[in-house]
């Protein structure tokens, strides 16, 4: 180790000074919230700055081990964007149900660090303990409402199949390790090309390699393993549901990337077909379930399983032989980060006040009652949708037209992706219709979300229009940072 | 036999069967947690038998023993506050009664 290996550390070093910066301001002026709000902003500012002045260099650090590429940096900066977002909307439910912020941003934050961690891990092992310093804080911030049966209850499904999958994949770890004989990406993957161009791969390896995958579809929440989503999304705080729909599930995709990418590349004849077994499954499944809900965060829990389903359509294209498969799945990241944590914030502005439940008819009328909230709404609704010009609607395009170009079987993908993006329409369309359709209730009283949940919906609902408008900006980012070898 | 890889290797991975077996098979969430660290301890068997019976693994073995076991000791803790606090709003331990969710 030397300083700079420090250096590109570096943000990930400000995020973690961040959280810790936010306790202290917690200890100097116990129960204030503005304060500790600013730090944690302040700080996630900072260490935007530090990873756009990263931007650019490819360099390894830590003896291999860590890596800093424009993967990297895209994935920092989503990461960043997302736990900004979150803090962002989470006072507006925290307040009024009396539980403190201070503790809320420096776990949210510590999570963050973990998911940077993964973005840039170039070894098994950092990628695991990265991995568990992501999801970890993640099971607390899903019971932090631990007077509320729902909340812990949703934890302790979380925790229980998140560590269960953890073990999964750490066995799986412990055989590919042993029998590469390292923990290298680059070393494993070299290993894995000579077994593969022998024609064999020992019995071990590929058991190995098969409870890595499962372990993978766990924390992505693929279907067969997606048990702990719609309990642990309805249960939680509305924020975190938010933060737990999209930053672990980056994260995850973050870990396929940095290990069926780089690592498992060699075999990617041998893992497309349970690739696209796996993205079949879980846009269909997920999709179907979601039209039997009443409970828009159980719904929309349901639609992070079909999102999770396109985006291995993404994965799939890749092994198939199409390159632009992971640019399309950093696109889809991208856009899913911004309309899908929109949705969430306005079902966190409905039940500011507390007892409010997130059930469909709490959404009648909403159009007349907060004209802005509802369209805010009915924007990120359409986009998830994947209606143009929105930017769902390019995320799920790049997707599809990635798998059709590899040909094949994923041609059939492909238009399974499609029919089903036409049947999600059902779902998120009949919240647009209790939007503007019904009436709403007599005691409804006036919503009133504060300033700073202002800006971050403004800031989700432009993300979602002008990259629909003008994709080519975030296309441009995703394609320079979806060069990875492999 | 006894001393050969192999065979440590279908121990760890029968300890790793059990710790499955009873998560999926207990109700009680103390359980579940204890056959998740039982799972957490058979792969630390089977990076200690690669360690010990391939030379060039001997060092890494070692560390990231050690390195699991510090994580399966932060998962624990984290595992027992949930478990307190779903403990102290339901007044059971059992999880096939955490149905207030299910439809």
């Amino acid at each position: 180790m030397n300083w700079s290996d420090l250096g590109s550390l570096a943000p990930i070093i400000w995020a973690v000074l961040t959280a810790a910066a936010v306790l202290l301001v917690d200890i100097a002026a116990p129960g204030r919230r503005a304060p500790a709000i600013a730090t944690a902003l302040m700080g996630l500012a900072v260490t935007a700055a530090v990873v756009l002045s990263l931007a650019g260099h490819t360099e390894t650090a830590f003896g291999g081990a860590y890596v800093v590429d424009g993967l990297t940096a895209f994935l920092d900066l989503l990461f960043v964007a997302i736990a900004a977002l979150t803090i962002m909307f989470a006072d507006d439910y925290l307040q009024p149900r009396g539980l403190p912020i201070a503790e809320f941003a420096a776990v949210l934050i510590f999570a963050i660090t973990g998911a940077m961690l993964v973005a840039g891990s170039a070894d098994l092992l950092l990628l695991f303990v990265a991995l568990e310093l992501m999801v970890l804080p993640g099971y607390l911030l899903a019971g932090y409402a631990r007077n509320d049966p729902y909340s812990t209850e949703g934890a302790i499904k979380y925790f229980l199949l998140g560590s269960f999958s953890s073990a999964i994949l750490l066995f799986g770890l412990a055989y590919v390790w042993g029998l590469t004989g390292s923990t290298r990406v680059d070393v494993v993957a070299a290993a894995l090309a000579q077994a593969a161009a022998k024609g064999s791969i020992a019995p071990g390896l590929a058991m190995g390699l098969a409870f890595m995958t499962a372990g993978v579809a766990f924390k992505m929440a693929a279907v067969p393993f997606h048990y702990w989503t719609p309990d642990a999304y309805q249960g939680s705080p509305t924020p975190v549901t938010a933060y737990l729909s999209v930053g672990p599930k980056i994260g995850a995709f973050a870990v396929a990337l940095r290990l069926f990418v780089a690592a498992l590349g060699p075999l990617k004849a041998d893992w497309l077909p349970i690739v696209i077994v796996l993205a079949a499954l879980t846009m269909t499944l997920g999709n179907l379930v979601a039209i039997t809900q009443d409970n828009v965060k159980r719904m929309l829990a349901y639609s992070s399983i079909a999102h999770t389903g396109y985006i291995l359509v993404g994965l799939a294209a890749y092994a198939g032989g199409q390159h632009s498969g992971i640019s399309a799945i950093l696109f889809y990241g991208a856009a899913y980060t911004f309309m899908n944590m929109g949705a969430f914030a306005v079902i966190t502005a409905l039940q500011r006040r507390p007892g409010v439940t997130s059930q469909i008819s709490t959404f009648a009328g909403l159009g007349r009652r907060s004209p802005w909230l509802g369209a805010l709404m009915a924007l990120f609704l359409l986009s998830l949708t994947g209606i143009p010009p929105l930017a769902g609607f390019w995320a799920k395009a790049y997707v599809i037209v990635a798998a059709i170009q590899a040909g094949g079987w994923l041609t059939a993908l492909a238009v399974l992706a499609m029919l089903n993006a036409a049947a999600a329409a059902f779902y998120y369309l009949r919240v647009v219709v209790y939007m503007y359709m019904r009436d709403p209730a007599e005691d409804a009283p006036p919503l009133s979300p504060g300033l700073l949940f202002r800006v971050g919906l403004a800031v989700t609902g432009i993300a979602t229009l002008v990259f629909g408008l003008f994709p080519a900006i975030l296309n441009a980012a995703s394609s320079a940072a979806g060069v990875l070898k492999g | 036999m006894s001393n050969s890889l192999d065979s440590y290797l279908v121990l760890s991975g029968l300890l790793f069967a059990i710790g499955t077996f009873g998560f999926l098979a207990r109700r009680n969430a103390i359980s579940m947690l204890m056959s998740i660290e039982l799972m957490l301890n058979a792969v630390n068997l089977t990076i200690i038998a690669f360690g010990a019976f391939v030379k060039p693994l001997h060092v890494h073995a070692s560390v990231i023993a050690l390195i699991v076991i510090a994580v399966a000791a932060a998962e624990a803790t984290v595992g027992l506050a949930i478990v307190i606090a779903i403990y102290r709003n339901k007044k059971t331990p059992l999880v096939d009664e955490y149905d207030s969710m299910s439809q």
